[in-house]
């Protein structure tokens, strides 16, 4: 065996060493509800579009494309986008962060309430965030779920003074992944 | 002899394999969201090429969307150049009501009465082809048809105006749009304009213009706009090509367009047809539409 040989063989065996050492979990088909609930008016949306990323040390990213929101009404998905979350210009929500407390003995098969800590990003403006998630690891994938609210202004989203009573301040988010091993 | 000769070759091999670990490390280091991919682009129809269903006199591309109802209260004042006494016109008001309805995500039809001529109108939309955002379909191809009735006689004493199929006449369009960016939408507007009754034998019925409209965004909710119709075929020695400048304020369930143009007339027929002022004379109009829409 060569010398060139043997610095191959080495390194390989440590890639494979360091991939094998983070162990990663993704879905390219999350899906996001999101529901705005006024007196006057209700608006709600669909998306199951969204990617996750787990690594084995509880790190975790997502992803999703807010042209992929799909509303009742043609004329809400077209105001949605182009008067209030500029999607082509802005047209991804992200967070970036890590699972608080997170455990290799999770894997359990029960629900675990854990804390996703990390970045919020909606609309070009960025927010750091808590956000408490349910975690189950079922089937050899992991399964995420979580409820929380994004405040419009928190992301500098405007809402003319004459539709506040349509589009409620405070937007209720619902997010289900389940991540496969890569 | 052998030995020192590989020695170096070993250190060089260290060397690589402690990049390679090291350029490892770097790219785990980078944000996780990078590894994702790179997002996808999702195809879609091109949304919002303008604000409202019309640029300023002539229709756009944009119909209301389906169950919902497009209600338009339009106002164009009396000509600017009448001076103080009618008060630059503002005395003189003439309006127009429409009504339209959105059948499907494409396609509509309204109903409308104007004060000039108590013209009452009937016009069918449809979006035939959509402008796609990943550059599939270039442009957006929309035709509309408009009937119009005159409430008037449509010449003093005349016996022949009396008959109703001699009151009428039909426009014809087909609106081709591009959205180029964000701010910028360009439309180009054929219209075929046939009347029934002509006031004088040699006059034609069939009428052709050739538009163009588009709109600039200045700011999230507002736009300028323009639209010019040039005189093709068929038309009176009279007539003269219209041109409209007006803005367009968005304010959530409700589009203002205001503008001032050199047509009176707030249908088809009237605005291609019928425009004898000059901007050069000042013979201009001050006007407004008011847009709401309603969901069913």
């Amino acid at each position: 065996m060569n010398q060139m040989m043997k610095t191959t063989l080495l390194s390989l065996a440590l890639m494979a060493c360091y991939s094998c050492s983070a162990q990663r979990f993704m879905t390219r088909n999350g899906n996001v509800n999101f529901f705005s609930e006024t007196p006057i008016e209700n608006i709600e949306a669909t998306n199951d579009m969204a990617s996750g990323l787990l690594t084995d040390e509880g790190r975790f990213a997502f992803r999703v494309p807010i042209l992929g929101f799909r509303f009742e009404k043609a004329l809400m998905e077209e105001h949605f986008n182009e008067n209030y979350m500029e999607s082509t210009r802005y047209p991804n929500g992200t967070f970036e962060g890590s699972i608080d407390g997170w455990k290799e003995s999770m894997k359990d098969g029960q629900w675990h309430e854990v804390i996703a800590q990390g970045v919020l990003e909606i609309h070009g403006v960025k927010n750091a965030r808590e956000i408490p998630s349910k975690i189950k690891w079922s089937d050899s994938a992991w399964k995420i779920q979580t409820t929380f609210t994004v405040a419009t202004a928190d992301h500098e989203i405007p809402v003319p003074k004459m539709v506040r009573n349509k589009i409620a301040e405070s937007i209720d988010v619902s997010v289900e992944l389940t991540l496969t091993a890569q | 002899m052998k030995t020192r000769r590989i020695q170096p070759i070993e250190m060089r091999s260290l060397w690589l394999v402690l990049l390679i670990v090291a350029l490892g490390t770097a790219s785990h280091a980078q944000s996780l969201l990078d590894d994702l991919g790179p997002a996808e682009a999702i195809p879609h129809p091109v949304f919002a090429t303008f604000k409202d269903t019309r640029i300023i006199n002539v229709q756009s591309n944009e119909t209301p969307g389906k169950n919902v109802m497009h209600f338009v209260i339009a106002h164009r004042f009396g000509q600017i150049n009448e001076g103080a006494y009618s008060l630059w016109g503002l005395d003189n008001a003439s309006m127009r009501m429409a009504l339209d309805y959105g059948l499907t995500d494409r396609l509509c039809a309204g109903v409308a009465r104007s004060t000039l001529q108590k013209t009452f109108e009937g016009s069918v939309k449809w979006k035939a082809l959509q402008q796609q955002s990943d550059g599939s379909i270039p442009i957006g191809v929309t035709f509309y048809a408009v009937g119009m009735a005159r409430g008037d006689s449509v010449f003093a004493n005349s016996e022949e105006s009396r008959i109703f199929s001699n009151r009428l006449s039909y426009t014809y369009q087909a609106i081709m749009s591009r959205k180029f960016s964000d701010k910028l939408s360009l439309a180009v507007i054929p219209s075929f304009t046939h009347r029934n009754l002509v006031e004088f034998i040699n006059n034609s019925h069939d009428q052709w213009t050739l538009g163009t409209g588009g709109r600039y965004k200045i700011a999230q909710r507002l736009s300028l706009n323009a639209e010019y119709h040039f005189l093709l075929k068929g038309l009176p020695e009279a007539a003269r090509n219209s041109l409209s400048l007006g803005v367009d304020i968005e304010t959530g369930g409700h589009v203002f367009q205001l503008h001032i143009t050199n047509s009176r007339g707030m249908f088809e027929r009237a605005f291609l047809t019928e425009t004898t002022g000059r901007w050069s004379e000042g013979a201009l109009f001050f006007g407004f539409n008011l847009s709401r829409v309603f969901d069913f």
